[in-house]
């Protein structure tokens, strides 16, 4: 029976070809898109779960409060972790201290390799419950051990057993490989980290570190705990707060160290305003809500067109049901043929999203820079796709079943039964809802483009033009300046070359406790810093605005330092060159001021530019500018630099990044937003115009009789064309005006996130206004004009 | 007024012509009073539209008003039917959306009647055929009789030069349709408008001046 219901739903449907697709199509995107944003929503709350103790673990923030305004950072001293271990032992199972990730090199024999990696307590492993492959979960017990993962085993010794074997880290510290593990899925904190050494190693490899070992004011390091089973986190937290101020000086304890521990779940999607590793940007639970909302939303609009395109063409069939009935048709027969229509209708919809989403898949992965895949094997996907599909299809398919099939024949046969044009409030609040996202979306993208577009604009204040950086990552590197120096100019490789302790495209660190003549007490300062060697102005092309730069021919440039112009007006005098500044934190020294320079973004390209102070220190660098000779090729200048590292520093691999490159990578998450924005904006049109589409050509069919009698009695096409547009572009207005004020909110406030921002001008609104207005007017017209040419005669016909 | 010079329609069915006319040449006079009689399916309908321009014949001539209006444009076309035709249809074709006020109402829309003009001309039409208290109704709410006087009321209300009608009475009780034929005769004896009617009725096709039989789309005579 069910089987001639669907036989007689397939016939129908492959009658009505063109409105058939209309509502598969319809629907399909609008399920495609719920999936994609599903699947997306899901790896972002799926965060970090692949360990095991997800719920347990925990990494230590500190907050510190600079002139009344809030910092927190994950960067904590040395001796928290013994303090935490020691004192609040029963809090928690593991206490684990950690370096910063970074770029290390490992080696083994003439193996070279730089890996992102990271040192860690013993219990580490056992904490994040890694996946042993080969080896034991203690392996760090021992100092001089190495776990590596199997990507980074793999490329080091191919398919030999790397167990045993002897590596170098930076060339300098010998460790055994105790352990291979399966490498971290992506959608987790730790996914660049390829091996990790034992923390006791780190310890002993740089005398700077041990000496932090009793030192409360060093904030350079990680600690991760994990807590007993049935502690909670408040507990622990409302105990350890004050663990730290306890313990630092009266000047210390005025910038109320803080210590708090933000749980794994937290560290992904809820790190605003937590300064983690430089540059390192998390997700957001806003974006994941946002981006909720959209997704429902699409969907919602799909099934409400859905319904309305099925409704529509069934009451065009209302005489179809009046006859059915008057030779005696049960209803409840009616209503099963209508509700198999409609849900085959919406199972083909599914199917034919799946589709979409295998094909879109890639590419989405490509903007969202994430490896989602399709849970083809999850059975709750299934579950859920055919569950959604019914609900889908009997809700649509229940307006026609019901209600049509409950009229008395004769109104129908007699056509007393009419349908206003539209049928009334319900489809026009519906094409308005459409029609407001479509607008709202291509506002919001337009918006976003102009602020990245605003933001790249902006003048960096240094020439990034054929300029090179090389990370400094073993101590290979160090004391090779001039030879590189001079031997890179001599091959006419470079123009110019200088260190510095920051990439152009970061700052790594920050200083306080400065102090001038003139400077208000109450200022607790905090200041970027960079140590650069003579010629980094030279190689960046900064400008001096004042004084002079850094030069060989004054030998007392070791202490001199030069101020951004930020940071001129930050010191608030007015004219700093000549000053005298005391570094209380960096020893106590005294600087004295050379030069204004110009301000230059090497942080966020949204943020205004830091208070900057440029020391002059050859021993405090970590990278290495390259400025190319312009009268040389790229590649020319690459393959001279590379063989004279190669020669120069044999050991260490050679590798490099361009300034513009890096540069660029800092619009990733804002161009991310703006693709994802396209991606929704035009999609939603398109379901907005099937949606017209699909209304005008049933309003144009239900309207053919009185199009014709219209013509009949001498109506122009132009005053029939009129007739039928007029209502759509008088909803598509609303539309615009509902739109405009609800997109102005929310990308003012999206604004806000930057402190370097552009503005929403009028002919946003008047340029997506006009689109969607233009894009109504096409289908409208292509649907009416076709009606209104359409000899008399024939549309009379059927009388 | 009118010519018609070999006039041929036909229908394509299954690869085959169906002719619905079939060489058809005709005169008409300004000022004639004309009833085209036949039996049913003979093609008196087809003609009447395309005397009233529309429909378009498959071959032949047609000068109306001194013009070859199959060369015509269909603006052009069109503006010269608004101008002078008024096309009463054997099924009424009443817009159901509309009230018999608006429904009599519309074509002096489309000619630019003004508000005022278009008043006083649809409170006469409604006046001549006894439908005033049925302004406000829907046409599904009218009997048929009722529906064909709208259809009438609103194809004289442009005041046309030619009047074509397709069984004008068919709905009508003898005594309706006798007055509806004396209003015929008297707009073209006074007013001297042409007229064209399709009718079953010997006696209704008596009110004319003269007869045309049409039988499987020839004109017998
Ligand atoms: N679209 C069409 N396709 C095929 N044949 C058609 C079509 N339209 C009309 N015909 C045929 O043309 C012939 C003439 O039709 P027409 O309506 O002119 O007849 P009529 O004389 O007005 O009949 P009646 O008195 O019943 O109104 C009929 O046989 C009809 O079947
Ligand atoms: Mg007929």
């Amino acid at each position: 029976m069910i089987k001639t219901y669907f036989k007689i739903a397939w016939r129908n449907l492959a009658k009505n070809k063109k409105s058939a697709i209309i509502n598969i199509v319809g629907l399909a995107l609008g399920m495609a898109v719920f999936i994609l944003i599903a699947l997306w929503v899901w790896d972002e709350l799926s965060f970090d779960k692949y360990h095991e103790n997800y719920d347990r673990i925990g990494q230590v923030v500190q907050t510190q409060t600079f002139s009344g305004e809030q910092y927190r950072n994950v960067a904590v001293p040395f001796p928290l972790g013994e303090e935490l271990k020691t004192q609040y032992g029963d809090y928690f199972q593991y206490v684990t201290m950690a370096s910063w990730p970074g770029e290390h090199v490992l080696s083994q024999a003439d193996k070279l390799i730089s890996e992102h990696g990271i040192f860690m307590d013993a219990e580490a492993p056992r904490m994040l419950s890694l996946a042993i492959v080969e080896g034991s979960i203690d392996g760090l017990a021992n100092p001089n051990s190495i776990m590596l993962a199997e990507s980074t085993a793999k490329a080091i010794f191919g398919d030999e057993n790397p167990l045993e074997k002897v590596l170098k880290i930076n060339q300098q510290l010998s460790v055994t490989v105790t352990a291979v593990y399966q490498d971290l899925p992506d959608n987790t904190s730790f996914a660049n980290i390829r091996f990790i050494a034992p923390w006791a190693l780190y310890v002993t490899s740089e005398s700077w570190i041990l000496n932090q070992r009793s030192n409360w004011d060093n904030n350079s390091f990680q600690l991760f705990v994990q807590l007993r089973n049935g502690v909670t986190l408040e507990t622990v937290n409302r105990s350890i707060v004050d663990v730290k101020r306890n313990r630092v000086d009266e000047e210390r304890k005025k910038l109320n160290p803080l210590i708090a521990i933000q749980p794994m779940k937290d560290w992904h999607l809820k790190s605003e305003g937590i300064m983690r590793y430089p540059g390192e940007r998390g997700g957001s639970i806003k974006y994941v809500r946002l981006f909720s909302v959209i997704g429902v939303f699409v969907l919602l609009l799909a099934c409400i067109n859905f319904m309305n395109l099925s409704t529509a063409r069934s009451e065009k069939r209302a005489k179809e049901v009046g006859i059915r009935k008057t030779v005696g048709s049960p209803r409840q027969q009616l209503i099963l043929q209508f509700l198999s229509e409609s849900v085959l209708t919406a199972c083909m919809a599914f199917l034919f999203a799946i589709l979409l989403v295998f094909v879109l898949l890639p590419w989405f992965n490509g903007v969202a820079g994430k490896k989602l895949e399709i849970l083809w094997t999850n059975g709750w996907f299934w579950v859920a796709g055919i569950v959604f599909s019914l609900f889908t299809g009997i809700i649509a398919g229940s307006y026609p079943a019901f209600y049509l099939s409950s009229f008395n024949p004769l109104t129908v046969l007699k056509g007393t039964f009419r349908i206003g044009w539209m049928a009334g409030l319900p489809r026009k609040i519906l094409v308005v809802v459409q029609f407001s996202v479509s607008v709202a979306l291509i506002i919001g993208t337009i918006v976003v483009f102009r602020q990245i577009q605003h933001t790249k604009d902006r003048p960096v204040g240094y020439n990034r033009d054929r300029l090179m950086m090389v990370e400094m990552k073993t101590s290979d590197f160090y004391g090779k300046f001039d030879v590189l120096r001079s031997q890179l100019k001599e091959k006419g490789a470079i123009e110019e070359l200088s260190e510095s302790s920051s990439p152009m495209t970061a700052v790594w660190s920050n200083q306080g406790g400065f102090t001038w003549p003139g400077k208000d007490p109450a200022l607790q300062t905090d200041v970027a810093t960079i140590w650069v060697t003579h010629e980094f102005g030279k190689t960046v092309d900064w400008q001096i605005r004042e004084g002079r730069d850094f030069s060989r021919e004054f030998g007392t440039d070791s202490t001199a330092v030069i101020i951004n112009e930020a940071a001129a007006k930050y010191m608030g005098v007015a004219d700093p060159v000549g000053m005298t500044i005391t570094a209380g934190d960096l020893g106590g020294g005294d600087y004295h001021i050379i030069g204004v320079v110009n301000d230059l973004i090497m942080d966020s390209p949204f943020q205004p530019v830091k208070q900057t102070f440029y020391f002059m220190n050859y021993g405090m660098v970590n990278w290495i500018n390259l400025k190319l000779n312009a009268r040389k090729s790229t590649a020319e200048c690459l393959a001279l630099i590379e063989q004279t590292f190669r020669e120069v520093i044999p050991n260490a691999p050679f590798e490099y990044q361009f300034v513009d490159e890096g540069y660029a990578a800092k619009f990733a998450q804002e161009e991310r937003i703006g693709k994802l924005a396209t991606f929704f904006a035009t999609l939603a049109i398109v379901i907005s115009c099937l949606g017209i589409f699909g209304l005008a050509s049933f309003v144009a069919e239900q309207r053919t009789k009185e199009i014709g009698i219209r013509k009949v009695v001498g109506a122009s096409i132009f005053q029939l064309w009129r007739l039928l547009s007029t209502n759509f572009v008088i909803l598509v207005l609303i539309s615009c005006l509902v739109a405009s004020p609800v997109a102005y909110y929310f990308l003012e406030d999206w604004l806000q996130n930057y402190e370097y921002r552009a503005t929403i001008p009028w002919w946003v609104f008047a340029v997506a206004m006009g689109g969607a207005l233009l894009i109504t007017m096409l289908i409208v017209s292509l649907q009416t004009i076709r009606a209104a040419r359409m000899n008399p005669v024939e549309s009379l016909r059927d009388e | 007024m009118i010519e018609l010079k070999n006039i041929f329609k036909w229908y394509k069915v299954g690869g085959n012509r169906a002719f619905v006319l079939k060489d058809i040449n005709l005169r008409i006079a300004a000022g004639e009073f004309v009833s085209i009689m036949g039996p049913s399916g003979s093609g008196k309908s087809t003609l009447l539209h395309i005397l009233g321009l529309l429909d378009e014949p498959d071959e032949g001539e047609y000068i109306f008003l001194d013009e070859n209006v199959l060369g015509l444009k269909e603006k052009q076309r069109s503006a010269l039917y608004k101008q002078h035709i008024g096309f009463v249809f054997q099924a009424y074709h009443l817009i159901d959306e509309l009230t018999v006020y608006e429904n009599i109402e519309t074509p002096l829309i489309y000619k630019n009647f003004k508000s005022s003009e278009r008043k006083a001309i649809v409170a006469e039409m409604l006046d001549r055929f006894g439908i005033v208290g049925k302004k406000d109704l829907f046409p599904t709410q009218l009997s048929g009789g009722q529906q064909q006087l709208v259809g009438i009321a609103r194809a004289l209300a442009i005041k046309p030069k030619l009047l074509l009608a397709d069984e004008p009475t068919g709905n009508l009780n003898s005594k309706q349709g006798e007055s509806i034929m004396e209003l015929f005769k008297q707009l073209n004896e006074e007013d001297g408008v042409t007229i064209i009617q399709v009718t079953h009725s010997e006696k209704n096709a008596e009110y004319g001046n003269r007869i045309i039989e049409l039988l499987d789309g020839q004109l017998v005579s």
